[in-house]
């Protein structure tokens, strides 16, 4: 069993530093490793980014991020991976890492993901220029997240996006914006692989639990959602026949 | 801005508080009532819900505010989740 703790959309800038730590200073007694669905920043600053480093910095247990619009903003998202992995947060965008807690390896396949809608409600692959740039973004990002998915060698899978896979867990947030809150490619991505949980951020008004059609279970970990400094979560460890048997093409 | 309280105020007040570069806030909810316009959400500051209010006011003089945005909690979880 993996033990893993879970938050997004926390908007951290000078006026927030702080306010997570005393929470996060207990997460060693809770959990193994600390995942970060994205918009951890307001506008992706580099300033903001120091921010997030110090309040996110130098905890008891691994972190692991991946960006999200928000950390976009600024147009320099490589500058605020490197000030988070200088602070010794792993940042993910089209990756993944495998970590080994007590013997149980944890893969986790990280990518921002992107908006498009869901199943009898999403853009096409058509049209404008701009229409199809916004599509073929999404299927990019979740073709290379179910690659990365499918080739981490682990016990238990989890896959890290800020924008939603399925539409479960927006309820709540008007119908009209779904199609910039998730894409159903992100859920096809993640049920191409044997992932135990998918977790995501971006809507701050959904609802915390959703599955996806291959029967992942999704948990939204907004900030505003969760409503506490983050969520834990005890992953169970699948056997390994299990693991290679249940792959969902 | 416009001081009528009408859609297209309602889009332009959402649109000022996200791309304000000094606010960025995209989850806060407008409500129109008659003569009142409902502020609602979560933020993480007392500080980010001040800034709203000043700007929306500096936007709209004319029109009553009702600020009803709370300061998301960020305590400690009490309990986990089991996922078999």
């Amino acid at each position: 069993m993996i033990r893993v703790a879970a938050v997004g959309d926390v908007h951290i800038d000078a006026d927030v530093v702080g306010r997570y730590r005393p929470a996060l200073d207990q997460l060693g007694d809770c959990a193994d490793v600390l995942l970060l669905a994205g918009d951890l920043t307001r506008h992706g600053t580099v300033a903001e980014a120091k921010c997030v480093a110090t309040e996110f910095g130098g905890l008891p247990v691994p972190v692991i991020a991946v960006l999200g619009n928000h950390d976009h903003h600024s147009d320099q998202p490589d500058e605020v991976t490197k000030v988070l992995e200088d602070a010794g947060i792993t940042v993910l965008e089209g990756s993944g890492t495998v970590q080994t807690f007590g013997g149980t390896r944890l893969g986790v396949a990280g990518a921002k993901g992107f908006g498009g809608g869901f199943a009898g409600r999403c853009g096409s692959d058509f049209g404008e220029p701009e229409m199809k740039a916004f599509i073929r973004t999404t299927s990019r990002i979740a073709d290379r997240l179910g690659e990365v998915l499918r080739g981490l060698d682990c016990d238990v899978l989890v896959a890290l996006t800020h924008y939603a896979p399925v539409p479960e867990t927006l309820a709540g947030e008007p119908l009209e914006i779904y199609p910039f809150l998730g894409s159903y490619l992100l859920g096809q991505a993640i049920d191409s692989a044997p992932t135990a949980l998918a977790l995501h951020g971006h809507a701050h008004h959904g609802s915390e639990r959703g599955t996806t059609p291959g029967g992942v279970r999704v948990r939204n970990v907004a900030h505003p959602v969760i409503k506490q400094a983050y969520s834990v979560f005890h992953v169970a460890t699948a056997d390994a026949d299990a693991l290679t048997a249940t792959s969902r093409a | 801005m416009s001081s009528t309280l009408d859609e297209y105020t309602e889009a332009e007040v959402q649109r000022l508080l996200t791309e304000h570069p000094g606010l960025g806030e995209q989850g806060i909810t407008l409500t129109r009532r008659e003569h009142c316009l409902v502020l609602s959400g979560e933020v993480e500051s007392p500080r980010r819900r001040a800034e709203i209010e000043r700007l929306v006011h500096e936007a709209l003089p004319d029109v009553e505010l009702c600020c009803d945005i709370g300061i998301v909690r960020a305590a400690a979880p009490t309990e986990h989740e089991d996922l078999p």
